[in-house]
């Protein structure tokens, strides 16, 4: 029953009839993931800082999208210390506000009462059906549900701020993670944590900045949509099996989860529309080499700063700094770096025309 | 730049074909390995390239080993779309 240190996931959820958690919280089998853990850390009894996908019983559910029974939205609890659950929902002073809880940042819509009347009705119809249909999953994909949850937990705040460092990271910072009760913080809370929700958003927005292109160009057809879609997942694709693939063989044990990957290799989207952009804006070829470049150098550097306290071994001072498995790393790095700029060009060559 | 999600199911169900029919003893012979080392590879940060002939063994002998018969039905099923819907 030991739960691993930033690998743990989520526990059992609680079936919607019997409010109280399951005491006995059964070991399951790991998803597959490549990474190994560095260490185990010793299970507790009734740990839940680690589940971001299971509330308190007390915290309203305020992001949207909850699997689990509605509550009584009760008093926001006042944590003394900080707690990745009270951090993956809305801050205390968003859950003050009783009639705005169906989803975050449309505030404005609930000076209408009876707008909001209906709204919680269908969230709670919504919740509901959902809440019966995630129960009938088993339980690995329950976990894995709770873990991506922790990716989509940002909020405009975290996603300027990671727009911005995306486009220029040269500012002198401070590019660890923070961590709370071994756990990583969601985004919400820290800015140098991965999240889904801008590789999801800016690949989208890729797709279809690509059919504007394509538009311009007289190409156009509601088939290069689809197209570029399945190609931006399949290339997805190719490219995590083939770092997973290469992680395993170099034998790399690193804190670096797939699911982080995943997440660093989506974040290539945002250059390639700023590039894209720029070539639709201008229609000059010098412009968007330009961009190409500048766009590839500052996702590089992002990736090096964010990977390398990641991948890399905590410097303990045990070993060379030469040795085989820190080069190993170092490669596995540059690889990944490297992949970046490539995909990015070679996913918009297509869209150029001289 | 057409790629589709079958191609991508295709190619991974092509490239599982290929590792289960791998003849063990040619594989070996061909690296050089003496075919019973079930040493630890992964606890040894200072092995020089052993580790990744260990780990890609590893990997081919648990590929095989796991979807030998799973892939017989994918292959079935695979051949009756193909001749059914071309």
């Amino acid at each position: 029953m030991s739960s691993r240190g930033p690998m743990r996931l989520g526990k059992n959820y609680p079936h919607p009839p019997s409010q109280q958690q399951q005491p006995q919280q059964q070991q399951q089998q790991p998803p597959s993931q490549f990474y190994q853990p560095t260490a185990p850390y010793p299970a507790a009894a009734n740990n839940y800082a680690g589940d971001f996908g299971m509330p308190q019983p007390q915290i309203p559910p305020s992001y949207g999208g909850d699997f689990n029974v509605p509550q009584p939205p009760p008093a926001p609890s006042h944590n003394a210390f900080f707690s990745p659950q009270t951090a993956f929902y809305a801050p205390p002073s968003q859950q003050q506000m009783p009639s705005n809880q169906a989803m975050p940042g449309v505030e404005y819509l609930s000076n209408n009462p009876l707008f909001n009347v209906g709204l919680n009705v269908v969230e709670q119809g919504m919740k509901d059906f959902t809440g019966k249909t995630v129960n009938m999953l088993p339980n690995e994909m329950k976990k894995s549900i709770s873990s991506i949850k922790y990716y989509f937990a940002v909020d405009q705040a975290y996603v300027f701020k990671k727009l911005c460092l995306l486009l220029f990271p040269f500012r002198p910072r401070n590019w660890s993670l923070g961590y709370s009760a071994d756990e990583p913080v969601p985004p919400r809370v820290d800015t140098n944590a991965p999240d889904y929700y801008i590789p999801l958003m800016s690949a989208i927005t890729y797709v279809l900045v690509a059919g504007l292109v394509l538009g311009t160009q007289d190409r156009f057809t509601p088939e290069q949509l689809g197209m570029h879609a399945s190609s931006v997942l399949v290339w997805n694709i190719i490219e995590i099996c083939v770092l997973c693939f290469t992680f395993y063989i170099f034998n790399v044990q690193s804190k670096l989860r797939t699911l982080d990957l995943i997440a660093y290799c989506g974040y290539k989207y945002v250059g390639m529309i700023a590039a894209l952009s720029s070539y639709l804006l201008t229609h000059s070829l010098f412009v968007y080499r330009c961009s190409l470049l500048y766009v590839s150098l500052s996702l590089s550097y992002f990736l090096v700063k964010c990977l390398r306290l990641q991948i890399l071994p905590d410097t303990g001072g045990s070993q060379p700094y030469g040795s085989n498995g820190n080069k190993r790393r170092i490669y596995l790095l540059l690889l990944v770096v490297i992949l970046q700029p490539f995909f990015i060009w070679y996913l918009t060559r297509h869209l150029i025309v001289d | 730049m057409g790629f589709s999600f079958y191609s991508v199911i295709e190619a991974a169900l092509l490239c599982i074909n290929a590792v289960a029919i791998l003849n063990e003893q040619r594989l070996l012979s061909r690296f050089g390995e003496s075919g019973n080392q079930y040493t630890t590879g992964y606890a040894d940060e200072f092995h020089q390239t052993g580790g990744a002939k260990q780990q890609l063994l590893t990997l081919i002998r648990s590929v095989r080993t796991v979807m030998r018969v799973p892939l017989i039905a994918f292959n079935i099923v695979t051949i009756l779309f193909l001749v059914l819907f071309g």
